[in-house]
């Protein structure tokens, strides 16, 4: 079941590209053409503007909130080649830092697991990706990917920070070796997974290639501890594929097609026990999809303005299984 | 940004947007000669792999042709969605002629490519189009006005649009209408346009601007507005695209005057309607909204004019430019950085010359000489407007608490172009819920555990299990809350007292019959024989060689009785060499229960006997070691192959109360993963956990990491299906696995917990200030536990009891303003008092766990103590629990007939010492009857005075027999070890109004004591006596309820009026409404002896 519990009027001058949650789902971030971002205090079904932040010049197409660890950060990306990180001070949000090493659109952006530190990965139209680390006192260490997807990035998304296959971290005091992983989606019809290696160079890892299109969106599921890792992709050929890699030595991934759908699909999340995919396609429609018991993928719901119902075959088959 | 080249002066079209990957076809230029002035003319198809970095571009086929072109397009005909079938290549030839080839065919190297061809028109054919909605109908023009209609499926008899225009002219442009099918729009040279409509086969309108210079060297059609259209000048003089709108066409619309020269082609974007591409004779391409004129973009060209410009139907950003100077260039207009291409190149050339001396001259060659203008940096901005394609309209992104954001730019019907009006920007925030039957058991689960009605629970679980084993399971849980629990597990496995008792009285019926009258007199024979010899023995008390005599005999019985009076090391060896003699299937299950070495059963038992293993583990095994024995067995069970054992180890666990292996365990067998899976073991282990903490001395506090990562896992599952308040409640709280820490701050934030000042939520975490180098945020949990208690006190505080106590206590709680309780506004269910394990509103307990084991116990209660905050270390500190964490062994009867009779003498030296020793500053009256275990050995005639002048056993001996048997309530242990420090404690009076109670009580137990005849009943009533010593210390401290007080007030009052069965109804009243904390210690004594009073009648 889908039902609205809040409707926030954003009073956006233009159209909103993307609308995030904060780590603990209290406050929503919106951005959008008219070049601002905004933060509303969305607690108990309110809204209550904190912020309107201006800085980019030109559309702001994505907004990623930190690890909330790090205190109150965002980051915004914009079609004015910038990466803005904003920050909130004394209940002031302020810009923090500008990021401006792209030479076109900076389309997406997403920060890496908060056990790294504090990375954000940027996928530009330039075709570059960039990686920010946060190295104190105000600095930021830039690493850039060239030609990570020739004429264009349009997603990032990091893997998750647990070793898939670890039910129990590791033990306290010792820091874990992670590898740090992420995907990137771009106009070359491609899915990449970049990987850093042990000298701190990013290096890409495997090609995903089952799009006839540009891939508009990737996202790595979130890891609920067991050995798969599983990356949704969209694409501009109104495809949606599910890639999972069962084995991490062989990194072997193979695509299922959840749907093919007769618009562009632009954007693609997963819950956070990662087993609904929320897919937003072009002819304006959300749709939830849930794998079933036999592997396949069922759309459960329309989320048509929020408003929607899962379907009672999929919850009946959910209690079959048992 | 250039992406790739080719060298041709040729005509291009890309495939279809249908088609993958993306070609790009040439065609020969008629009108231009290349630079080798050849007359060879070719057709060529590329494809665009953008993944090469590389400039070149990847030629698929080469098709030499016959002809030079004109133009060149390639339609969809009869591509299907997959873009299989790559559709048909249509060419303006120089002589009239309109070829169809097969790009199929030529990309497979076929020698038959052409499908078809006409030359039925005059003169070159400069203009082609393909209907977008019918792409079977293709329209042609040439010379002399020819505009031909042509028909893929019938190409041999073209159709007409209507009457030629006049004067005859050439037709340098045609386009079919983007909105309106059978709508055609042909231009000339001469600068006139004509509209024509195919069903009425007319001209419908003509456009001019009478200015006479309008040379029109392009034509493209709005693609969303059907009646405009864009017409281009190659007139230097007039260098200019005119925006026409048919229904005011007396004039442009709009002029855009940024060419310099004439302009030689246009395009329009069919992704974006506000990018309209143009090249001219001043060299320029140029991107231009021709909604406003406005120039977006201008790409850096070389010097040379483009005479051709084509979009790439299915990338949108990808343009490709065919110049004079004869080379055909990709672009994109995104902007970029050329540098990556041209490094390649430079790279490109020293990989293939080397750098090392390629030619052996001993010298290495320079470097390589990069020229001055590609070192600096050269960056193309993109597009001074966004196109369309990359802003995002949608999306729907989950947050925590299943949450979906969803947002969306409804277009409204655009008019002119101005297609933001009205547009409303809203988002939507909605609540996903997708395992409703999850939802509804946890809902059950969790308020089993408010209502304390684990046993109703327990019982549904068992009417609907389907599977035997699930059955068991809950079986095996719900006995956990049931008097003699230990009984009650060995009916489960098939084992039940009564039978056996039954059985055994029936023999004993029998054999009584066949005893000799011990009245009669018998013989003492001294004879030679074996028994001559043993009387012999006998009279000289040398009780060592009788029993060897009797051993030897293989007169067994004999030598056993004898060697009980032999004394116990006598008794010891003689039941060595039984053993050692005896060859019974049984013996080594006897030899463990003599030896008490229940071990070596769970040990060695053959795991198919797995139930009589525990059956005899449940029966013999102390409190103390019960635990350990069944997770023993459990292990085995579990590391053995059989799958079905392995889940029989679960049964082990939940006898043993070891939450940790039971999920370990489970987890093995079971696929956690799915939600309702998950709510099974869940279930399992909260009740486990319940039972555990009601019945056993076990720290149930601590949370092992597996289960702690099952918990999580559940409780995220719960807060993904917005069911926040649940999430907490079924958290562990005092843990401080990183996790968990992380997870109870995420949940109690999300709840909306409005927090104090700005700056506080980043408390849980370790302030990290955009930490220096790498932050370890492993680090940063440290800090969670005491910051969360005091945040998420306010849960604990409003439960109901909770505060009833607080009214009394208000020093007890911590200062946190009454008002700032925040959950009742949420509307939503504070986590039920139950699941508060006392970590929280303790947070003192945390720490002080592992410093000091010894005192374990009783510093970590089992519920919730904030009430009672001053009844501090001095008050009994294990009094209020240790007659309920006794529970199980408390009414539980000990197996007399196997072992008394021979046990009586040896007893347990070491249990009754760990017994008394404690004990000895507060002797109680069952121990101090305690008989010396040891028999002098030099006064043999005491010794073998009692077995032979007593049939029965002496009471005396009764009391401690049972108190040392295995089983029997260890609890005292503890308790008497808790006592130590509270025994010079003096005590207050009982409050006068309150006297009666006590009075009341005690009176009726002496009343049933006096008419108690069996001893078990007696016992059971001085334990009943000594455990109401705790609801009048309760009375003391006055910390009872006024309700809970009231209600035993009743029972009294029903106790003088001998209603019996009417003080259980209150008691059961008071039990149910009561907080269970407050009144178990001494709730269930009552019960006890209201019971016995009503059976008794006193």
């Amino acid at each position: 079941m889908v039902s609205v519990i809040n409707t926030v009027d954003t009073s956006h001058e233009d159209m909103i590209h993307d609308a995030q949650m904060d780590y603990y789902g209290t406050r929503l971030a919106t951005c959008s053409s008219d070049r601002s971002v905004k933060i509303f205090d969305v607690r108990n079904g309110g809204q209550i503007l904190i912020a309107d932040l201006r800085g980019h010049e030109g559309p702001v197409w994505q907004v990623a909130w930190a690890h909330p660890m790090y205190g109150n950060i965002l980051a915004s990306c914009s079609y004015d080649r910038k990466v803005i990180i904003w920050r909130e001070e004394n209940g002031t949000w302020e810009k923090s830092h500008e990021h401006a090493g792209h030479d076109s659109s900076v389309n997406s952006v997403c920060w890496a697991p908060h056990d790294y530190g504090l990375i954000l990965a940027c996928g530009s139209s330039d075709g570059a990706i960039s990686l920010l680390t946060y190295t104190g006192e105000g600095q930021w260490e830039v690493k850039k990917i060239n030609n990570a997807h020739t004429i264009g990035c349009n997603a990032v998304s990091w893997a998750p920070a647990v070793v898939p296959g670890s039910l129990i971290d590791h033990p306290s005091g010792q820091k874990p070796n992670y590898i740090k992983r992420f995907a990137s989606g771009g106009c070359d019809n491609l899915i990449k997974l970049w990987k850093e290696e042990e000298d701190g160079q990013w290096k890409e890892e495997q090609k995903l290639e089952a799009h006839s299109d540009w891939v508009r969106d990737v996202a790595w599921a979130p890891s609920i501890g067991l050995p798969t890792s599983t990356i949704a992709g969209c694409s501009q050929d109104g495809r949606v594929f599910i890639w999972t890699c069962d084995d991490a030595s062989s990194n072997t991934w193979s695509p299922k097609l959840l749907h093919k759908f007769n618009d562009v699909v632009w954007h693609v999340s997963w819950s956070i026990t990662a087993n609904i995919l929320a897919v937003s396609g072009g002819d304006n429609k959300v749709t939830l999809w849930k794998e079933s018991v036999d592997g396949q993928w069922v759309c459960i719901s329309d989320v048509n303005k929020g408003q929607g119902s899962v379907s009672a075959s999929v919850t009946e088959g959910q209690q079959n299984e048992q | 940004m250039k992406l790739k080249e080719v060298d041709r002066t040729a005509m291009q079209a890309w495939s279809p947007a249908q088609n993958h990957p993306i070609y790009l076809a040439t065609g020969t230029s008629a009108q231009q000669l290349d630079a080798t002035f050849s007359t060879n003319a070719s057709l060529e198809i590329f494809e665009l792999d953008l993944s090469d970095p590389s400039l070149d571009m990847k030629s698929c086929a080469t098709f030499s042709s016959s002809h030079r072109y004109h133009k060149l397009i390639w339609g969809p005909y009869k591509m299907d969605s997959k873009g299989d079938v790559s559709g048909v290549l249509i060419a303006g030839g120089e002589n009239g002629n309109i070829i169809l080839y097969d790009p199929s065919k030529i990309i497979a190297g076929d020698k038959e490519v052409v499908i078809a061809q006409n030359d039925k028109h005059t003169g070159p054919v400069r203009a082609l189009d393909v209907n977008i909605f019918q792409t079977n109908l293709v329209a042609s023009g040439a010379n002399e006005s020819e505009i031909y209609i042509w028909d893929l499926n019938n190409f041999a008899t073209p159709m007409t649009p209507g009457a030629k225009t006049q004067p005859p002219e050439d037709i340098s442009c045609i386009a079919w209408n983007r909105q309106v099918q059978h709508i055609l729009a042909s231009a000339s040279p001469s600068g006139r346009a004509t509209v024509w409509d195919l069903r009425k086969n007319e001209p419908i309108i003509k456009v001019s601007d009478h200015s006479n210079r309008m040379h029109c060297s392009g034509l493209a059609w709005h693609p969303d507005v059907a009646t405009q259209m864009v017409l281009a000048s190659e007139d230097d003089r007039l260098p200019v695209i005119q925006m026409w709108d048919l229904r005011f066409a007396s004039s442009p619309l709009r002029v855009l005057e940024n060419h310099a020269r004439g302009i030689l082609a246009i395009a329009w974007s069919m992704a974006d309607p506000e990018l309209l591409l143009s090249c001219g004779k001043d060299a320029k391409i140029l991107c231009s909204n021709p909604n406003t004129g406005e120039v977006l973009y201008e790409l850096p060209t070389n010097t040379q004019w483009c005479f051709d410009i084509q979009w790439c139907p299915r990338n949108p950003a990808v343009l490709s430019a065919a110049s004079f100077d004869g080379r055909i260039s990709v672009y994109s207009i995104m902007g970029g950085s050329t540098d990556g291409l041209r490094q390649k190149q430079v790279d490109k050339l020293s990989s293939s010359f080397g750098n090392l001396d390629p030619f052996g001259t001993g010298q290495p060659l320079p470097p390589l000489q990069i020229p001055q203008q590609t070192a600096q940096h050269s960056i193309v901005l993109p597009l001074k407007k966004p196109p369309k394609w990359i802003r995002r309209p949608v999306g729907a992104s989950f947050s925590f608490g299943g949450k979906l954001v969803t947002f969306e730019n409804v277009r409204m019907p655009s008019h002119q172009g101005a297609e933001q009006q009205q547009q409303q920007h809203h988002v939507f925030i909605s609540q996903v819920v997708t395992e409703k039957e999850f939802l509804s058991r946890s809902d059950q689960l969790q308020q089993a555990v408010q209502s304390q009605g684990f046993i109703n629970y327990c019982q549904k679980k068992i009417d609907a299990s389907q599977t035997e084993f699930e059955k068991n399971v809950w079986s095996f849980l719900k006995v956990n809350f049931e008097d003699d629990s230990r009984g009650k597990y060995l009916e489960l496995l098939g084992y039940r007292k009564e039978d056996l008792g039954k059985k055994h009285i029936k023999e004993e019926k029998e054999e009584s019959e066949f005893l000799p009258s011990s009245g009669g007199t018998f013989n003492i024979s001294v004879s030679g024989d074996i028994d001559g010899l043993i009387t012999q023995a006998l009279l000289t008390g040398n009780f060592e060689s009788a029993v060897d005599l009797c051993l030897h005999d293989n007169r067994m019985a004999d030598a056993i009785i004898l060697a009980i009076a032999g004394g116990q090391e006598l008794l010891a060896r003689t039941q060595k060499k039984y053993f050692a003699k005896s060859q019974s299937k049984i013996t080594r299950l006897i030899t463990a229960v003599v030896m008490k070495n229940w071990k070596e059963i769970v040990e060695s038992c053959d795991l198919k006997n797995w139930r009589e293993a525990l059956a005899a583990v449940l029966t013999y095994a102390k409190p103390d070691e019960f635990s350990a024995l069944c997770d023993l067995l459990g292990t085995r069970l579990e590391n053995e192959g059989d799958s079905l054992l392995q889940t029989q180890a679960c049964l082990c666990y939940i006898c043993a109360g070891n939450v940790e292996k039971l999920v370990a365990c489970w987890t093995k067998a079971q696929d956690g993963s799915h939600p309702l899976s998950l709510q099974d073991l869940i279930e399992k282990v909260v009740i486990l956990r319940k039972a555990v903490q009601l019945t056993q001395a076990m720290d149930t506090s601590t949370v092992g990491v597996l289960l702690a990562a099952k918990m999580s896992q559940y409780a995220n599952l719960l807060a993904a299906q917005g069911s926040i308040a649940a999430a907490l409640a079924f958290l562990p709280d005092n843990t401080n696995q990183p996790n968990i820490m992380q997870l109870r701050d995420r949940l109690c934030r999300a709840q909306g917990e409005p927090v104090a000042g700005h700056e506080s939520p980043k408390i849980p975490y370790e302030k990290q200030q955009l930490p220096k180098g790498r932050p370890g945020p492993v680090a940063g949990h440290h800090q969670m536990p005491r910051v969360q208690t005091q945040q998420y006190y306010p849960h604990v505080r409003i439960a109901p009891t909770v505060t009833t106590w607080s009214n009394k206590t208000p020093t007890a709680l911590p200062s946190h303003p009454p008002a700032a309780s925040p959950s009742d506004t949420q509307g939503e269910n504070p986590p039920p008092p139950g699941f508060i394990m006392h970590g929280n509103v303790n947070p003192n307990a945390a720490g002080q766990l592992p410093t000091s084991p010894g005192h374990m116990h009783t510093q970590v209660p089992p519920y919730p103590q904030p009430q009672r905050p001053q009844n501090g270390w001095n008050d009994p500190p294990a009094l209020n629990r240790v007659p309920k964490k006794k529970k199980m062994p408390e009414n539980f009867m000990p197996p007399v007939p196997i072992t008394s009779p021979i046990m009586n003498p040896l007893g347990d030296p070491q249990s009754q010492m760990l017994q008394q020793q404690p004990s000895a500053p507060v002797p109680l009256s069952s121990q101090s009857s305690f008989p010396q275990p040891h028999l002098p050995g030099g006064q043999p005639f005491h010794g073998v005075q009692q077995p032979l002048g007593q049939t029965g056993m002496p009471p005396s001996f009764s009391k401690p027999n049972i108190e040392g048997a295995p089983g029997a309530p260890i609890g005292n242990t503890f308790q008497h070890v808790q006592s130590l420090p509270t025994k010079k404690i003096t005590k207050k009076p009982i409050p006068d109004e309150h006297l009666i109670l006590k009075t009341t009580f005690e009176d009726l137990i002496q009343r049933c004591l006096s008419s108690a005849t069996d001893p078990q009943t007696k016992r059971k009533l001085d334990d009943a006596s000594k455990r109401l010593e705790f609801l009048y210390d309760k009375l003391r401290e006055q910390t009872l309820s006024p309700t809970i007080t009231s209600g035993l007030h009743n029972i009294a009052r029903s106790i003088e009026t001998r209603n019996y069965s009417e003080g259980l109804t209150m008691h059961t009243h008071i039990v149910s409404t009561s907080n269970f904390s407050e009144t178990s210690a001494f709730m269930p004594v009552l019960k006890v002896v209201l019971t016995q009073a009503n059976k008794l009648g006193v």
